[in-house]
């Protein structure tokens, strides 16, 4: 279970505090599969970011029972001076895997070729994107984040990662972040619109994606 | 670990405290030891020589200085082997200057870090200077035998001379910790500052003057400054007790321990502001 209570963020621009989430709750329980909308600048990457720890909450409690990934997206948790096989060995170390076997994962999952022992900031986007995805397939997590990341590889690619999700989703969580009502559709059971600050979530998928086009 | 980061500890009330804290412990040094190693392939890379300036620096400044003095013909006072001299005196400044320059960027330059819930910024830095530390001493070592071997002048007490260089990297990060609290106002900003001020401190740290050269007033004044005393251990263990070094350890350690603790009080407040992208 992943729960967010009472969540507020504030940022501040130009002197003033901005309320980004106000007031956020929400419930997410093994097996679900929950699409998250909002147009750009909604606060959806601020939602994914603190839902993986990354940024703390201005106020209120994220409860993490169970393990969430990091945020799946473009490139991201990749570091680019170093190969796609260092960051492998970089992210069994600190998730204690074994460096070996999540090494030749990797490899085999991003299709790489020789890239995969060539310095990240040499790959094209699509190729950072295989490699971040491929990283995170390495781990087994209860709870996945992906933030539009199936956007970006080229359709094999993308048949790939929808394959590997939907394989997980029997045994893990899916937090999917859109502005695609499309995408949604293919991976998530039930959504939640983000607007303004706020979650509203719906059971229905056909009434969520209506509610949302009517923004 | 399974993927739980900090999250991985025993729930409260599950586990008692110190199990609790050997747990995050654990995972905390895991962390330490696979961003030093990933260090040491950005930094000293498999492809660059970044290591070999580590050496190739102090030692052209050591040999520049050392061969000014013979052909002057004018020697060190109390006529201690110039070599050693900056050896001793470079090579920690190179790391009080390393780890101090390098404090600004090191939260923004390892930012992709930051997406894995276990590392923390303090992580990062600790990980940073430990490598940091652990190579000027490698050099040190190097750079001492060789002049050991061709000179006949090894030094006096080795061990006490790391601990000298051990205090300098304690020390140094705890400011690197306030330099990247600091930060959080716009690391730009602070680089500019803390890198003039490395080089303006370069006569005050103490690395090129030893307290004894000057009269007890200005001896009561030099010897404010922590670092000075560092350096008086480290050339203490080069030379020994041939002329008289001045420092107080109670005065070392306790301004290690200040500015650590200013330091993590820093990054506390600071954490949530530091923008990272």
């Amino acid at each position: 279970m992943l729960e967010l209570r009472n969540l507020w963020k504030f940022y501040e621009a130009h002197g003033s505090e901005r309320a980004v989430l106000r007031d956020v709750n929400a419930t997410f329980w093994k097996g679900d599969a929950v699409g998250i909308l909002g147009r750009n600048g909604a606060g959806k990457s601020t939602l994914i970011r603190i839902l993986a720890g990354i940024e703390a909450p201005s106020s209120g409690q994220v409860i993490r029972a169970m393990s969430v990934s990091w945020p799946l997206g473009f490139g991201g948790a990749v570091h680019g001076s170093i190969t796609g096989a260092d960051n492998a060995r970089f992210i069994a170390r600190i998730y204690g895997k074994p460096t070996g076997w999540v090494e030749s994962f990797v490899e085999e999952f991003a299709e790489l070729g020789e890239y995969y022992r060539m310095p990240v900031k040499t790959y094209s986007a699509g190729m950072s994107s295989r490699l971040a995805f491929g990283l995170s397939m390495a781990i087994d997590f209860d709870c996945y984040l992906v933030d539009e990341v199936i956007a970006v590889g080229d359709a094999r690619f993308t048949e790939r990662c929808r394959i590997a999700l939907e394989e997980r989703r029997r045994r893990s969580t899916l937090l999917l972040v859109s502005h695609q009502p499309g995408i949604l559709r293919s991976f998530c059971t039930t959504a939640a619109i983000l607007n303004q600050g706020t979650l509203t979530f719906h059971e229905d998928m056909d009434q969520a994606l209506a509610t949302y086009e009517a923004l | 670990m399974d993927g739980y980061g900090r999250g991985a500890l025993p729930p409260l009330g599950l586990a008692g405290p110190l199990s609790r804290f050997i747990a995050a412990l654990r995972l905390q040094s895991t962390v330490i030891g696979a961003i030093m190693l990933r260090e040491l392939h950005t930094r000293f890379g498999r492809h660059n020589l970044g290591y070999v300036w580590l050496f190739i620096e102090p030692m052209i400044l050591a040999f520049c200085i050392a061969g000014l003095h013979k052909i002057s013909g004018h020697g060190m006072p109390g006529g201690v082997d110039p070599l050693a001299f900056y050896i001793v005196g470079y090579t920690p400044y190179y790391l009080f200057r390393s780890i101090l320059n390098r404090a600004a960027g090191a939260l923004q330059a390892n930012a992709p870090l930051f997406y894995h819930r276990q590392v923390s910024f303090i992580d990062v830095l600790m990980a940073r200077n430990l490598l940091d530390a652990g190579a000027v001493l490698f050099a040190l070592i190097i750079m001492l035998a060789g002049n050991g071997v061709v000179t006949g002048e090894w030094p006096d007490d080795p061990v006490w001379m790391a601990i000298g260089v051990m205090l300098i990297a304690l020390f140094c990060h705890g400011v690197s910790l306030l330099i990247a609290a600091a930060t959080a106002w716009g690391a730009e900003a602070v680089e500019r500052v803390v890198h003039p001020l490395t080089y303006l401190m370069i006569p005050l740290t103490g690395a090129f003057i030893a307290v004894w050269w000057f009269p007890p007033a200005v001896q009561e004044l030099a010897l404010l400054n922590p670092t000075i005393h560092m350096f008086e251990i480290i050339r203490e263990g080069q030379f020994g007790v041939a002329v008289q070094h001045h420092y107080s350890l109670g005065y070392v350690l306790a301004s290690v321990a200040i500015a650590n603790v200013m330091g993590l009080i820093a990054m506390r407040a600071a954490r949530r502001h530091i923008a990272l992208q």
